[in-house]
C-alpha cells in the first residue's frame, strides 16, 4: 500500500510517481515529489521506484529563493 | 591577545517609550565621529507612507547622504530596522532585521535583510531604527540598554577579529548572567581588507548555551561597518511576550498566528524540511531542473551534486531547534557542531558553523566545481567569522576561476595559485587571504566588477569577454540561480533595484517549469506584484520563508497558487491585529509599491537607477560559448528553429550562439520596456511624476531628483 495523501493506493513492484499520478487522475504540473524523506523532481517521475508502505507527497514547488 | 576591556567614552540616558501598536515611534542616531546621540520622533505620515523596516531605513538614509556620497564618506549612514510585526514571539519568522546603506560595490543604497534577536530587541528598547554615521577614531562599541534606558559607547582592547569570538565575548560581558537578552551585531578582518564584507547578527542558542549567527550578506556593508571603526553594536533586552509589541487586538493576532504556526507543523514534514534541512534541500531540486550554477554559471548542474544535496546535510546539522526568532516553527537556521576546520586560524579546532543555506552549497559549492560538504562547510565557517559574503565570495571565486582556465590571468597574477576549477586548497587560500588583504584573494575581495577591470586594464584580458561572463549587476554579484532559460528570472535578477539578488523576485519555477507565464504581460505583470509582495516582509520585521516555503494542502487550487493568497490574507489579518491599520491584501502591495518606488528615486539621487542601470551580463541570458552552447544544443537549435524560425541548416555552432544572442538580447529589452510600463516608469526605468503622486511619495526633493533627470 502506498499512501498519498489522503488516498491509500495499492503497491504493485516497480510503481512510480508516474504511475500514481495516472491511478490519481491529477493533471497538476507537480515539480517535485517526497517518497518519504527522499526528493524526487519531475523528470524522474517516471523511474523512482516507490518501496511498499511509503508516503508520498507532491509539492507544486512554488517556493525556492 | 591583551584581555577584553571596555573604556566608556559617551553614555546617553534616555526614557524609554512605551511600544504601542507595533512601533516605538522613536529613531535612534549616533554620530561616531562627534559621539553625538540623538533620539528623534517618528510621526504618523513617516508610518502611513514608510511603514517601517527598509522603509523607515530609506527615509533615514535619504536624509543622510548626498547625490555625491560615497560608501566611505562619513555621511553615509548604515541603517537598522525590525518593522511593525518584528518581535512578535507567536507568529512564525517574526524576528527579522533589514540593513540599509550606501553599497562599496555598488555604490547606491544596498538593503540586505537578516535574522537574529538584534532588530526587535531595539525595538523594544525604543528605537524603530537605527542610524549610525561618522567613523570612530577608535575600535568602538555601541550598547543599545533597552533595560538600563541608557546609550553607551566603548573605546575597546583585546576584542577578537573574528564575529564568532566577538559575539561571545560580548554575549557574555553586556548579558549579567541572561546570554539570551543580548543580540551582537559584528563583522570580521575580511570586511576590513575586501569591499564584500557582511554583518553577522546573533541570536542565543539556550539548548546548544551559545551565540549563533545569521548574516546580512549582500552588498558590501559589513565593509562600511568595519571602515567606520565599529567592532559592534550590542542591544539588550528582556523579556519577550506577545503583549511586548502592544498588538491592537490580541485574540486575532493569535488566531491567525496558530493557524500559520500549526499548518507550519502539519505541512512541512510533508513538504521541504525547512525544519530539519533548511535550504539545503534545494541542491539536487536546482540540479535536475538545470538551475544550479556550475562551474561560474556556465552549467546547470553535474551528476555529482547529490554528494551535496539535502540527505548529506541532514546527517551533519546538529539535531535540535534552530529559530533564529522566539517560537518560529520554521526553525530553519541548521548549523553543524564540532566542525574542525582542515586550513586557516582555526585548523585543527572544533567550530559550530551556522550553516550552510542552499545559496552557500551552490556558491562555493557547485559553482566552483566542488562537490565536497566539508569544504562548503569550511568556507561557510570563515566566511562568517571573517564577516564575508558566502555568495559573493563564490560568485567572485568562480570568476577568477573560469578566467584562470581561460587564461585572461595566469599564475603570474594569482601568486602561484592554481586557480582552476575544483581546486579547493586554492579557493580556501583566495578566502584566507581576503581576511588579511593579501595576495590575490585580496583582488577576488574587490568584486566583480573591480576584478574586470584590473584584469582588463592591467593584464590585458578582453573587456568584451570579462563583460559577458562577470556574473554581476549593478556592482553587485549575482545569486546562485541559473536564469539563461527563464526570461521572468533575467528580469528578476536585472530589474532588482539593489542588483541580482533573489530576494526580489524568484520566478524560474513559474516561468521555466510550470510555464505559468507564457506572454510578456504576464511576466511583466509577476516582475510587478512578486517584488512588491517581497518588499512588505522587509518593512514589517518578517521573513518570507513561512510566506512560501510551506502551502496550505489545497493551495494549487487556488486560481494563483504561486501567490499563496491564503497567507496574503493571513499577513492582512496579522498586520491589522498589530497596528490597528485595517488592510486587505491589495493594501499591503501598495505599501511596499511606495517604498520601492521611493528607493529607485534615491537609486537615481545617487547617479543610478536607470534602463542602462538593469543591464545584465549575457552568461545570465544564454550561452556565452560554444561548449555551452552545444551542452544544451538541442534546447538551443529547437528554439532557433521553432519558436524563432531561424533557418540554421550548416550554420556553425559559434553563429548559432551569435544568433541566439541577439534575439534574446532582444527578449530583454523588450521585457524591460513591459516591466517599466507596468510600474508606472519612464521607457528610461524612471518612476515619472504621476506614478509618485499616485502613490504620496512626491515629495519636493523627490520631484526635483525626477525633475533633474528630465522626468515630465
Amino acid at each position: 500500500m502506498v499512501r498519498v495523501g489522503s488516498h491509500e493506493l495499492a503497491w504493485r513492484e516497480g510503481m512510480t510517481i508516474a504511475d500514481v499520478l495516472d491511478v490519481l487522475g491529477d493533471p497538476y504540473p507537480y515539480a517535485v515529489a517526497r517518497i518519504g524523506e527522499r526528493i524526487v523532481t519531475a523528470p524522474h517521475f517516471a523511474s523512482a521506484a516507490i518501496p511498499d508502505g511509503a508516503e508520498v507527497h507532491l509539492l507544486p514547488l512554488v517556493a525556492g529563493g | 591577545m591583551a584581555d577584553f576591556a571596555a573604556k566608556e567614552v559617551k553614555s546617553f540616558a534616555y526614557r524609554r517609550p512605551a511600544i504601542r501598536k507595533g512601533y516605538a515611534s522613536r529613531t535612534l542616531h549616533v554620530d561616531l565621529s562627534s559621539g553625538e546621540i540623538a533620539v528623534r520622533p517618528v510621526s504618523e505620515e513617516m508610518k502611513e507612507i514608510f511603514v517601517g523596516g527598509k522603509g523607515f531605513d530609506l527615509w533615514l538614509l535619504w536624509n543622510a547622504v548626498k547625490g555625491t556620497t560615497k560608501w566611505n564618506d562619513p555621511e553615509n549612514a548604515i541603517c537598522i530596522a525590525s518593522g511593525p510585526l518584528g518581535g512578535t514571539p507567536t507568529y512564525p519568522g517574526s524576528g527579522k532585521s533589514i540593513v540599509c546603506s550606501i553599497s562599496p560595490t555598488t555604490g547606491s543604497c544596498i538593503d540586505s535583510n537578516v535574522g537574529g534577536f538584534f532588530g526587535p530587541y531595539l525595538k523594544f528598547s525604543g528605537f524603530d531604527a537605527l542610524e549610525v554615521r561618522g567613523k570612530a577614531k577608535a575600535p568602538t562599541v555601541l550598547f543599545i540598554d533597552g533595560i538600563e534606558e541608557r546609550i553607551e559607547i566603548f573605546e575597546v582592547e583585546g576584542l577578537a577579529d573574528e564575529a564568532h569570538e566577538i559575539s561571545r565575548t560580548l554575549t557574555e560581558y553586556f548579558g549579567q548572567g541572561k546570554p539570551r537578552s543580548i543580540s551582537v551585531v559584528s563583522t570580521g578582518p575580511g570586511a576590513r581588507h575586501t569591499l564584500i564584507g557582511c554583518l553577522n547578527f546573533s541570536w542565543y542558542d539556550y539548548k546548544r548555551q551559545r551565540s549563533r549567527l545569521k548574516q546580512a550578506g549582500r552588498g558590501g556593508i559589513g565593509t562600511v561597518f568595519a571602515d567606520k571603526g565599529i567592532k559592534a553594536i550590542v542591544a539588550r533586552w528582556d523579556p519577550v511576550t506577545l503583549a511586548t509589541n502592544d498588538p491592537v487586538d490580541v485574540e486575532t493576532l493569535k488566531a491567525v498566528a496558530k493557524l500559520h504556526s500549526q499548518e507550519i507543523v502539519e505541512q512541512d514534514p510533508k513538504q521541504n524540511q525547512m525544519s530539519s534541512v533548511g535550504t539545503a534541500h534545494l541542491v539536487t531540486i536546482m540540479n535536475d531542473y538545470d538551475l544550479l550554477p556550475t562551474k561560474n554559471y556556465r552549467f546547470g548542474g553535474d551528476v555529482r551534486a547529490p554528494e551535496m544535496g539535502q540527505e548529506v546535510f541532514r546527517s551533519l546539522f546538529d539535531k535540535g531547534f534552530d529559530g533564529c526568532w522566539i517560537g518560529c516553527t520554521l526553525s530553519c537556521s541548521h548549523g553543524v557542531k564540532d566542525f574542525v576546520p582542515s586550513s586557516g586560524p582555526y585548523k585543527g579546532k572544533k567550530v559550530f558553523v551556522d550553516g550552510p543555506e542552499y545559496e552557500t552549497i551552490a556558491g562555493c559549492g557547485s559553482n566552483l566545481g566542488i562537490f565536497d560538504p566539508l569544504f562548503v562547510v569550511e568556507m561557510n565557517f570563515y566566511c562568517d567569522t571573517y564577516g564575508l559574503d558566502t555568495i559573493s565570495v563564490g560568485t567572485g571565486i568562480a570568476f577568477a576561476m573560469e578566467c584562470f582556465e581561460l587564461g585572461l590571468i595566469n599564475r603570474d597574477h594569482t601568486g602561484g595559485m592554481d586557480l582552476s576549477f575544483g581546486n579547493k586548497e586554492a579557493a580556501l587560500t583566495a578566502l584566507h587571504q581576503m581576511a588579511t588583504g593579501k595576495g590575490f584573494g585580496a583582488t577576488i575581495g574587490q568584486g566583480v566588477r573591480r576584478m574586470k577591470g584590473i584584469f582588463a586594464r592591467d593584464y590585458g584580458a578582453d573587456p568584451r569577454l570579462l563583460a559577458d561572463i562577470g556574473m554581476e549587476a549593478k556592482g553587485l554579484e549575482f545569486s546562485e540561480y541559473m536564469s539563461k532559460e527563464s526570461l521572468a528570472q533575467q528580469g528578476g535578477y536585472g530589474l532588482a533595484l539593489k542588483g541580482p539578488q533573489h530576494d526580489e523576485a524568484w520566478l524560474i519555477f513559474l516561468d521555466m517549469v510550470h510555464n505559468f507565464m507564457p506572454a510578456f504581460e504576464q511576466k511583466a505583470e509577476a516582475l510587478h506584484w512578486f517584488p512588491l509582495f517581497r518588499t512588505w516582509f522587509g518593512l514589517c520585521g518578517l521573513c518570507k520563508l513561512p510566506w512560501n516555503d510551506v502551502t496550505p494542502p489545497d493551495n494549487k487550487q487556488t486560481p494563483e497558487p504561486a501567490k499563496v493568497m491564503r497567507h496574503v490574507e493571513w499577513y492582512s489579518r496579522y498586520f491589522t491585529a498589530v497596528t490597528g491599520r485595517a488592510v486587505e491584501p491589495p493594501d499591503l502591495i501598495f505599501m511596499s509599491e511606495r517604498v520601492y518606488n521611493f528607493q529607485r528615486v534615491l537609486c537615481l539621487k545617487m547617479g543610478f537607477g536607470r534602463r542602462e542601470h538593469d543591464t545584465i551580463p549575457y552568461r545570465a541570458m544564454g550561452p556565452v560559448s560554444a561548449e555551452e552552447y552545444e551542452s544544451r544544443a538541442d534546447r538551443y537549435d529547437g528554439q532557433l528553429k521553432d519558436t524563432h524560425h531561424v533557418d540554421i541548416e550548416g550554420k556553425s555552432t559559434l553563429e548559432k550562439v551569435a544568433l541566439l544572442r541577439r534575439l534574446r538580447e532582444e527578449r530583454y529589452e523588450l521585457l524591460k520596456d513591459a516591466v517599466y510600463d507596468r510600474r508606472g516608469w519612464t521607457r528610461d526605468g524612471i518612476p515619472t511624476k504621476a506614478t509618485v503622486k499616485r502613490l504620496g511619495i512626491d515629495f519636493p526633493e523627490v520631484l526635483e531628483v525626477l525633475n533633474t533627470h528630465g522626468v515630465v
